[in-house]
């Protein structure tokens, strides 16, 4: 019942604003750099043997002691802040989405099935939401990554770290989408429209997909939008607490812990560079997906 | 390489002069009391709250250096960390046995007025060597202690003890009295108790108010038996866990002194008017250990292969791999000095014959791993912590790096410390990063302690998780705990010392540094322990 | 309504003893507290004695069964670094963290909830743009960063603000606040903006959103249709409808401000619960961050009864819903 915009209206609606034009590249060139990091980087930042501590501190190159090997500097390793940036963003990029689409897979499912159910199976899932919601983010990653630790030999910890951080992180982010489908469905199920599929004995599964779902997505891409940014500061969080990644393959949350300790002395570019890429990534992945909601839910247009 | 300056020299580098200090020293000797005309509250910060008040509970420097402004031992240490009389005016080897007999100091006062007698010494002691006491391992060798009469006791050992008197200093005096009246006879195991938050000492400050982790108050002891050379009316310690929220604190005025601040912000502090740098060099030792005592690799892509880190080549290949005058350069900012032993120069035993490092040589290093049969290198894992030393994580990053350009790949696992130690128990690593602080200030510490066989029995060896052992220094030890002869003693360490440069049992790094930030108004004297001793502030 | 209340009470229940299994769980993988709790000189005899005496050594089980058991009569322990209370700790660590979060939670509702109306009913406005756009970068700022560039330009810089603690506090019957003096209210203020950051915007987001949505609907428009005063459709109709998610997300939220205040009060020092969970995380203090986890689930639980029942009042077919 509520048909998408057509090609030419959303062209017409992103012509409108220059704002989205300006995200939508920045997203576009940061997604693209990130991808492409092993192709464009200049060094490879996992190579150890590649860069120097004799190269360590250097500042970017169109300032005083500037080296043209390194455009934007090097940090306290002497690693190449470009190849750096792109490498972490690319991981960065890597976790948020496998996290939130852990979140919102398991989220949206639950929810959509714990308010369309009802009863019993409801009263679980809110509770396990309960349990969840009690646990703060920090916790959660805690104990996944607590978990995976006492279970795996340690050897192999190193290789599971990813996984595991998207899994600790999505754990944390599911419950609102489940809190909203839930609402959303429990709402919509009484609208006329849904009474009057149920009456004519539509399968539940199209009715929740087809019928309720849509009827959700507004709410929920506010919440993926902003669960994106967090998921990737939650990402340098744990880094900072210690069961994020580590320094030698570095996220760009990892980048800003490390950067962290150069707030003042002088080296800014080991910290001003990757969160002015971090922030500039996350604003225009916020901006591009407040434009998808308006396509996606003509009420707000 | 240069040759070592003495110790006291070493640790004034920089921000201020040993001479300097001690004019500043002599100068508030000779000044008459400033008496308490003026209100000079003093305000300090460091990242840990001392755990408890009880000196005896808790075996940790930032509980010990804090209680040592309230309660005080037998013998204290100086500005140059040499030993000089506290509680004891003197103290003498026992005649006929092994041991010490020390004359104490009369008309001393504990801070509720009760006197101090040799039963208070007794008691302590009594205390800290009981079951429940986390510092008993300091009276191991203690058999017996006996009050000759009230100003008089006698320490019994069990074989000749030459350091004993040195290795009390923290051994920390309560009273009997009160502490009995509290129901605080025993340091307190599982639930708390009167002494943990709560105290009653000799020394120069008193406890006026606790709040543990938030705000703790000291005021001066009017009744303290030595000459106060410090003007403080209000001493107010606060702990800052964040070392930027720290040095704003310290910039914008609120706290007067904090310990440590980072190496990278030096130069932001020195570069601000009313506001200097304290740089010296802590007595700690950072290094590199192996796993000795396994036929294989743990980690990295050739776990369950041959062990490389027998060979003495490829330990020594790795020592010379490693460029430690860059790390000191880069990550240090020129603040640490190379280290070629276990302690750092100038501390007592320290061999003046082995006081070159090894030195960097690539090409060397390569060599030395194809002559051991790893002309390829090989991949191995190395542990790290990221929040125990002074950027341990970002020198185990460099470490790894350079070892990778001589051709072997450190697998570097980076853990917060409240894990580390569990795991280098449980030999979960090939090679690790370590610092070594000899609590004795002296040669034998880290020689009980790393290079001793691992023995449950005489508990040596309790931190040489790599199980390195030679029988020579084991044969060497006892010998030199129980030597008197200072000469024959440093040929002794002179010997154990050549042998694990020669074995590389280690690699010594660097001697980390201590840099402390305080407002230019603050006279105060920074020891090498990095204990912070009120006595010595003077707010100007 | 009683049986809907006992029900939801029984659950809850049920959801605390989770907690209290996670929690418990948990620190069976922080670290080891033992080689916290003592010196390096400590022999490794002496380590495991004391592992013994803490009951580290029992079977999971029944460590388990204690930690349930004692948390229940209200015992709960001593601290393995203080060996303080931990009941006591926290309860005084309570009204720091309490202000602190209320603090924060009221500045994202007084920006968040007009800032929403504002642009929800002018979505072309530059104002809108601007304040989507400035609340999303102030909440990709990592919240370390953020606060320490605060404390550096308002403390250091121009010097107008303490840079830690609570600065000025009265003690009211136990109860330590920080409201009651100028010199606290000068130490709440950049924590409290710090925190409430990212909650102001996800308020501003949802108020925005939901308000939108309401817009649309029919009975808005038949208002319209009746020539009734704008600000009464948007004020007493509109924004009325939007009320119910918003006071769910944002009671939610409460839970999750005291929650994420852990990173807040370490950047400024700020002695409340998440500063004493940090440190004791460091040192590895099992028994307070169990009765922490505990406290924070306790806190969740409580609010979501609220929040459920608050539901079942304002929208009464929920309540037969959930009866179903």
């Amino acid at each position: 019942m509520r048909a998408f915009l057509s090609q030419s209206e959303a062209l017409h609606l992103l012509a409108r604003s220059p704002l989205v034009i300006a995200a939508a590249l920045v997203a576009l060139l940061a997604i693209a750099g990130a991808a492409l990091a092993p192709l464009i980087a200049p060094s490879d930042p996992y190579d150890l043997a590649s860069f120097s501590l004799v190269d360590g501190l250097r500042p970017p190159a169109f300032l005083e002691g500037g080296d043209t090997r390194f455009l934007l500097g090097t940090d306290d390793q002497g690693r190449d802040m470009v190849s750096a940036i792109l490498y972490g963003a690319r991981l960065s990029l890597v976790i948020g989405l496998g996290a939130l689409a852990f979140a919102a897979i398991l989220g949206i499912g639950l929810g959509l099935a714990a308010g369309w159910i009802g009863g019993r199976f409801d009263a679980l899932v809110m509770r396990i939401a309960d349990v969840q919601l009690a646990l703060p983010a920090i916790l959660t990653a805690l104990l996944v990554d607590g978990i995976a630790r006492g279970l795996l030999p340690s050897g192999a910890r190193d290789e599971v770290r990813i996984p595991v951080l998207v899994a600790a992180i999505g754990l944390s982010l599911w419950v609102d989408f489940a809190r909203t489908a839930r609402a959303s469905t429990l709402r919509a199920k009484n609208e006329d429209y849904v009474q009057a599929a149920i009456a004519m004995g539509v399968h539940p599964a199209r009715i929740l997909f087809v019928e309720i779902l849509p009827n959700v997505l507004g709410p929920l891409v506010v919440i993926a939008t902003v669960d994106l940014a967090s998921a990737i500061l939650l990402e340098a969080t744990l880094s900072f607490l210690g069961v994020g990644l580590p320094a030698d393959a570095p996220s760009l949350g990892t980048l800003i812990r490390i950067g962290m300790q150069f707030l003042l002395s002088g080296e800014w570019w080991i910290l001003w560079l990757p969160t002015a890429f971090l922030v500039a990534l996350v604003v225009a992945i916020n901006v591009m997906g407040d434009f998808l909601r308006e396509i996606f839910d003509p009420r707000l247009r | 390489m240069t040759r070592s300056r003495p110790f006291s020299a070493r640790l004034a580098r920089g921000g201020i002069s040993a001479i300097a200090l001690s004019l500043a020293l002599s100068l508030a000797l000779s000044l008459p009391l400033a008496g308490p005309a003026a209100a000079e509250t003093f305000r300090w910060a460091t990242t840990t709250d001392p755990q408890t008040m009880d000196p005896h509970a808790v075996n940790a420097a930032p509980v010990t250096s804090f209680l040592n402004n309230v309660y005080e031992g037998l013998v204290r240490r100086d500005a140059e960390m040499a030993i000089e009389p506290s509680l004891a005016t003197s103290w003498a080897p026992l005649e006929g046995e092994d041991g010490w007999r020390f004359t104490l100091r009369e008309g001393v006062t504990f801070h509720d007025g009760s006197a101090f007698t040799a039963d208070d010494v007794l008691f302590s002691y009594e205390r800290a060597a009981s079951e429940e006491s986390d510092v008993r391992s300091w009276f191991a060798p203690v058999t017996e202690v006996r009050v000759v009469d009230d100003r008089t006791i006698d320490f019994v050992t069990s074989a000749p003890n030459p350091l004993f008197p040195d290795s009390i200093a923290n051994f920390l005096i309560m009273d009997r009295g009160w502490a009995e009246a509290n129901d605080a006879a025993r340091p307190a195991r599982d639930a708390e108790n009167f002494a943990t938050r709560n105290t009653n000492g000799t020394g120069p400050f008193r406890l006026a108010a606790r709040d543990p982790g938030i705000e703790t108050r000291l005021a001066p002891f009017d009744g303290w038996w030595d000459e106060a050379r410090h003007n403080v009316t209000e001493a107010i310690y606060t702990p800052i866990g964040n070392p930027a929220t720290g040095l704003a604190a310290l910039l914008s005025g609120e706290i007067d002194m904090i310990s440590p601040i980072p190496l990278q912000d030096v130069a932001q502090v020195e570069g601000r008017e009313g506001f200097r740098v304290l740089e010296g060099l802590e007595t700690r030792v950072i290094m590199l250990g192996f796993g000795h005592d396994r036929e294989t690799l743990k980690y990295g892509a050739d776990a369950g292969a041959p062990n490389p880190f027998l060979d003495p080549r490829v330990r020594r290949a790795v020592a010379l791999a490693i460029d430690v005058e860059t790390i000191d350069r880069i990550i240090m900012r020129g603040k640490a000095e190379p280290a070629s032993q276990l302690l750092p120069a100038g501390l007592s035993g320290y061999s003046e014959a082995n006081d070159a490092p090894l030195g960097f040589d690539e090409a060397a290093a390569r060599a030395l791993l194809a002559e051991a049969g790893h002309p390829d290198g090989f991949s191995f894992g190395l542990m790290c912590t990221n929040d125990r030393y002074i950027n341990d994580e970002a020198v185990c990053r460099a470490v790894a790096s350079m070892l990778a350009r001589v051709g072997i790949d450190a697998e570097l696992t980076v853990m917060p410390v409240r894990n580390y130690w569990e795991e280098l128990r449980a030999d979960n690593f090939d090679m690790y990063l370590l610092g070594w602080s000899p609590g004795t200030f002296d040669a034998e510490h880290p020689i009980r302690f790393l290079a001793a066989t691992p023995n449950e029995e005489t508990r040596v060896g309790s931190w040489n998780f790599g199980g390195w052992s030679n029988t020579r220094v084991d044969e060497l030890l006892p010998l030199v705990q129980q030597e008197l002869d200072p000469a024959a003693r440093q040929a002794m360490l002179d010997e154990i010392a050549a042998i694990l440069q020669e074995e590389v049992a280690y690699v010594p790094l660097y001697v980390e540094p201590l840099i402390w930030a305080a407002k230019a108004n603050i006279d105060l004297v920074q020891r090498p322990d990095n204990f912070f001793m009120l006595r010595w502030v003077r707010v100007n | 309504m009683i049986p809907f209340i006992a029900r939801r009470l029984v659950q809850s229940l049920f959801v605390m003893l989770a907690v209290a299994a996670l929690a418990f769980a948990l620190f069976r993988f922080v670290g080891d507290p033992v080689s916290q709790m003592t010196g390096v000189e400590t022999a490794p005899q002496d380590m495991e004695r004391l592992r013994v005496e803490l009951g580290l050594t029992d079977p999971i089980p029944l460590q388990f069964a204690r930690f349930v058991g004692d948390l229940v009569t209200g015992d709960f322990g001593y601290s393995y670094r203080t060996r303080q209370p931990v009941g006591e700790m926290i309860a005084q660590r309570v009204p720091a963290t309490l202000e602190l979060g209320l603090v924060a939670l009221l500045i994202s509702l007084v920006v968040g909830i007009p800032g929403g109306i504002y642009a929800a009913l002018h979505p072309r406005a530059p104002g809108t743009q601007a304040l989507l756009v400035g609340t999303l970068i102030g909440v990709s700022v990592p919240t370390f960063v953020i606060g320490i560039l605060l404390i550096f330009l308002f403390g250091v810089k121009l010097g107008w603000l303490p840079t830690f603690g609570r600065g000025g506090t009265v003690d009211i019957g136990g109860w330590r606040t920080s409201l009651l003096t100028l010199d606290g209210w000068r130490a709440l203020i950049l924590p409290a903006i710090t925190l409430g950051l990212y909650q102001l915007t996800l308020t501003l987001r949802l108020v925005r959103a939901e308000m939108m949505d309401v817009m649309r609907t029919d009975h808005i428009r038949f208002a319209m249709a009746r020539g009734l005063p704008l600000g009464t459709i948007h004020y007493r109709h509109a924004f009325r409808n939007t009320l119910v998610p918003v006071v769910t997300i944002v009671a939610l939220q409460f839970g999750g401000v005291i929650a994420f205040s852990v990173v807040t009060e370490s950047v400024f020092q700020w002695p409340g619960l998440g500063l004493l969970f940090l440190e004791s995380i460091r040192f590895v203090d099992i028994p307070v961050m169990a009765v922490y986890l505990v406290l924070i689930g306790f806190v969740f639980v409580v609010l979501n009864l609220l929040v459920d029942l608050l539901y079942a009042a304002i929208d009464p077919r929920i309540r037969v819903a959930g009866a179903a």
